[in-house]
């Protein structure tokens, strides 16, 4: 047990000196685009209409498609800022709705960009080369359309594969990062993947897991393999709640299969927002397959709250997630205990842009006696940037993830992290908006 | 009572509830074969004159009913006009539906079982059918009360009658008389138990002749509502086929017929209907719900990712057989050849199978006939245009039918033209949503309709073009929930009556207005 008080006292601590190393210059979401996000937290039918554009952005045809879609959603703000007053009066002409669909375009390009690092593994390398150098080690995600049909699921397998061959292929040449590299339970490898099983299959049924499992596990195990002979970490990202059993057995049994008993270093995800993840990860400590290398759990918030209380209220369910932030805030700071004290079984990744959540992990890593090297911190690309400086100035080890897909397929994610951080109850809105640091640091509630 | 809320259904995405299903099915299949009777008042008289049998398994009989004859007929007409169940008051009707509706809560899953065996339908479907018939009691026993409590419409609204000084206006609404039911199997205690709900809680004796192809699911919502307590005057079950039913159109006992079915055996109805019987003294009212040929447009800035999986859904859940279901998707020339090539990658991994397989995605269809109407209507569609894709694996016993996607048919194909009520889905290439609004309005159904677009111009623009009395946006077309969508077609797709409305139970009851001079000698009193 460790002495709360003295946790408390210790997580303000690192909490401060975290702050005092965050980049000065560049809060993420003012550089995000300008006032648009500022205006957007602060009106809910503003922020309603620039994702729906966003989301929008690449079914559009041409300039004039863009600028008609725009100003259609602009239309229905109710009270129109002047700026929006503007954008509807350029969309009265031709040559109106031209420039006004290039400064459009451009304005989602460049957001996207701050998000997705490359359109192909190979034109990420150099960024995750740079992060590298500077002490950050990163896991890419392949963004993509949703796998309806085998082509798709084909197609998103190979993609892995050669993502895998890639970065790992680049990785072999890049400078020693002594923390980024090893822990008590061995080396950790440069080049890490994040997979989705619902890109896998097309056959994945919220309601009939078998058939998706089973199809899935067929493209798994290649990717187990590729990443076990390149000596690469491939890391399974949870989804919705639909598919959240499915993927926990899936890799669950895969794993324990002879074949990957040594290789490769594999990885998990627990969602804290989900009421039951304290069971899930019960399941995940009884599982017991002897492997060469610990399970790496990385332990987030989640990313699909409002579509599970969509969904629940929807059906008359009672729903999955919890619906206030700090219970979400509370679950995972006890998820991060548990998980820090299942070590050595496990290695622990600690997913949050939340300072009193990270600092949480170090403080408590630290006052129970556990090294820094054996606890992992892990960021997003484009919104975690300023904390991710911060861990890495502090010599601990930081992950970030990073994105790459073209515009078309990354704009179902771009829109989901929009959405999730002009939250008003998200952390980095909450510090744009100047809140106190010692309020930020304090114990949810 | 409580204010409405749907029955939630099963959360099947949970192991332990699916764990559930295999259990409720063998303790089915333990009963044995069902008999259903011709239930007249206290009367029950059993026979094995109609057989129901599993369509996936065209050897397993699930019911043996007895068939009601012209002494039948007669006897429950005889027998409903006498009835006193319409001076029972709104509510006291209320809570014996509210009752049935308990009688159904408790036996969901083995309810669910027998939809599985008798009409083949998967799991979700038949879970969700039961939650229907559920809502419909619950809705249409508040529905009622709600008409006697304000029959005028809500106090200070609009619809309230005026009520000058010296004079009382008084708007009341009596039970129109005996309700003849004429239901259909595809939602097989749903549709029916919705129509008989609607006629009890408004105070009508109900005379229910249920499809042939689904009696034991007709005795299991007629035992809900007798052991309920609706007295046995009151509701009296006929099995039988057609002409059954239509005997009971032309009796001038009953009033108002409900019937929910095919286009050609609607009009019929509206037609014999209309003819008064010799010393018939009052005009026949029919809420008929007929079929469809519903369409979905695909506007070129869709996204695809959403549509895919919404059209499979629409098209092929329950082998496209609900009259809600999507038969033509109207695709914009910019996305076409991408939503075609998705669309068939994403047919041909659907899987067919025993509806009581959880891991099925499309069932067998209802009969024999329906098997071969599906292939005389693919091969016709694979002569005139394209067969671009087909799922594989199709059990060869039982009433299976091959999931398939037409394209480049000839506009004047019958494909595009007729109810198919089955497993395929044509695509046609469209220029522009203008043209494809033509093409819908072009069609003599209006029943429901579907729209993929992200741009509120257009969904305003189509939302005013549709005659359609549902139409989904960025959604499937299936589904329509008590309270929440109103379900009801137009045109020759019905009588423009909502299952499932606010308005609704009004089909069932008439109106009588009393006016009272209150002045006497010069004053109000």
């Amino acid at each position: 047990m460790v002495d709360e008080s003295a946790l408390e006292r210790e997580l303000f601590e690192v909490g401060r000196q975290m702050a005092a190393a965050l980049p000065t210059t560049r809060n993420p979401l003012k550089v995000l685009d300008d006032k648009a996000m500022d205006l957007a937290s602060s009106d809910a039918e503003l922020k309603a209409a620039l994702f729906r554009f966003v989301d929008v952005v690449p079914a559009c045809r041409n300039l004039d498609d863009l600028a008609r879609h725009l100003t259609a959603f602009l239309e229905e703000v109710g009270e129109p800022p002047p700026s929006v007053g503007v954008a509807m009066r350029m969309g009265n002409t031709k040559a109106g709705r031209r420039a006004l669909g290039m400064a459009a375009a451009a304005g989602v390009r460049h957001m996207a960009h701050r998000f997705i690092v490359g359109e192909r593994p190979d034109a990420a390398l150099g960024v995750l080369r740079d992060l590298w150098k500077d002490g950050v080690a990163s896991t890419v995600d392949l963004l993509g359309e949703a796998t309806v049909t085998q082509a798709e699921a084909q197609r998103y397998a190979d993609r892995c594969a050669d993502a895998l061959d890639t970065i790992a292929g680049a990785a072999a040449a890049w400078p020693p990062r002594e923390q980024l590299e090893r822990d008590s339970a061995g080396p950790l490898a440069r080049a890490n993947l994040s997979v989705k099983v619902s890109a896998l299959t097309p056959l994945l049924r919220a309601d009939a897991p078998e058939r998706g499992k089973r199809d899935a596990a067929d493209r798994l195990r290649p990717l187990l393999r590729r990443a076990a002979e390149r000596g690469a970490h491939l890391h399974i990202d949870m989804e919705s709640m639909d598919s959240r059993d499915a993927v926990l057995e899936l890799v669950l049994s895969l794993l324990a299969e002879d074949e990957f008993r040594e290789a490769p270093s594999a990885g998990l995800v627990l969602q804290a927002y989900l009421r039951d993840s304290p069971a899930t990860l019960d399941t995940i400590l009884a599982w017991g397959a002897e492997r060469a290398q610990p399970l790496t759990i990385r332990l987030v918030k989640g990313a699909y709250w409002d579509h599970e209380l969509v969904q629940a209220a929807q059906h008359g369910w009672s729903a999955p997630v919890f619906e206030r932030k700090a219970d979400t805030d509370a679950n995972f700071e006890r998820l991060t205990r548990r998980l820090l004290d299942a070590r050595p079984a496990v290695r622990v990744a600690i997913a949050s842009h939340n300072l009193r959540s990270v600092a949480h992990a170090i403080a408590y890593n630290r006052l129970t006696g556990g090294a820094d090297a054996d606890l992992e911190l892990q960021v997003l690309r484009g919104l975690g940037d300023p904390l991710q400086a911060a861990i890495a100035a502090q010599g601990l080890r930081v992950r970030t993830y990073c994105p790459v897909g073209d515009l078309v397929a990354g704009m179902a994610y771009l829109v989901r992290r929009l959405l999730e951080n002009t939250s008003n109850e998200s952390f980095l809105y909450e510090q744009a908006r100047g809140v106190a640091l010692d309020e930020l640091l304090a114990a949810p509630r | 009572m409580k204010p409405f809320a749907n029955e939630p259904i099963l959360e099947l995405r949970r192991a332990p509830v699916r764990a559930q299903l295999a259990g409720a099915l063998e303790a089915f299949d333990a009963q044995g074969v069902i008999d259903v009777p011709v239930w007249i008042g206290e009367d029950a008289r059993y026979g094995d004159a109609l057989l129901s049998t599993d369509p996936g398994e065209p050897s397993r009989v699930v019911a043996r009913a007895a068939v009601a004859g012209a002494g039948d007929v007669d006897a429950a007409l005889a027998l409903a006009a006498g009835s006193s169940w319409g001076r029972r008051s709104a509510e006291e009707r209320g809570a014996v539906l509210v009752r049935a509706a308990a009688w159904l809560r408790e036996r969901r899953l083995a309810l669910a079982a027998l939809e599985v065996r008798e009409a083949a339908k998967p799991w979700r479907e038949a879970d969700a059918d039961v939650c229907e018939a559920i809502d419909f009691l619950e809705y249409y026993a508040r529905a009622a009360i709600a008409l006697a409590e304000h029959p005028a419409g809500v106090p200070g609204t609009a619809a309230e009658l005026l009520q000058p000084p010296g004079e009382r206006n008084e708007l009341r609404w009596v039970p129109r008389g005996v309700v003849a039911v004429i239901s259909p199997w595809n939602f097989p205690i749903a549709i029916p138990l919705g129509m008989v709900g609607a006629g009890l809680a408004t105070g009508n004796a109900v005379v229910l002749k249920p499809a042939e192809q689904a009696p034991g699911c007709a005795l299991a919502l007629v035992r809900a509502l007798r052991e309920a307590g609706v007295p046995p005057d009151a509701l009296a079950l006929l099995p039988g086929e057609g002409d059954v039913g239509a005997r009971l159109v032309a009796d001038p006992r009953v009033h108002t017929i409900a019937f929910t079915g095919s286009g050609p055996v609607g009009l019929e109805i509206v037609q014999r209907a209309a003819v008064p019987a010799p010393g018939q003294r009052h005009v026949k009212r029919v809420v008929a719900e007929m079929g469809g040929k519903n369409c979905v447009i695909v506007d070129a800035d869709a996204d695809l990712d959403d549509v895919v999986p919404a059209l499979v859904k629409s098209a092929f859940n329950y082998a496209g057989q609900k009259c809600s279901a999507a038969a033509r998707v109207l695709a914009h020339e910019a996305i076409h050849d991408a939503l075609v090539a998705r669309l068939a990658g994403a047919i041909e991994v659907l899987q067919v199978g025993q509806a009581s397989d959880p891991e099925i995605d499309v069932p067998p269809v209802i009969e024999r006939s329906a098997q071969e109407r599906v292939a005389r209507y693919t091969a016709t569609a694979e002569a005139a245009g394209r067969i671009v894709a087909r799922a594989g694996d199709v059990p060869s016993r039982g009433w299976f039918a091959t999931p398939a996607l037409a394209t480049d048919l000839p506009a004047d194909s019958p494909v595009l033209a007729d109810e198919i009520f089955g497993p395929l889905l044509a695509v046609e290439r469209v220029a522009s949503v203008p043209e494809a609004c033509d093409r819908v309005d072009a069609s003599p159904f209006a029943l429901t309709g579907g729209l993929f677009s992200r741009s509120p111009r257009t969904i305003e623009y189509v939302a005013d073009r549709s005659p359609v009395g549902n139409l989904y946006v960025n959604r499937e077309i299936t589904g329509a929930m008590v309270g929440r969508q109103p379900f009801g077609g137009n045109r020759l797709s019905g009588t423009g009556t909502k299952a499932g409305g606010p308005g609704y139970v009004l089909q069932f009851v008439e109106p009588r207005v009393v006016t009272e001079n209150t002045v006497r000698h010069g004053l109000v009193v």
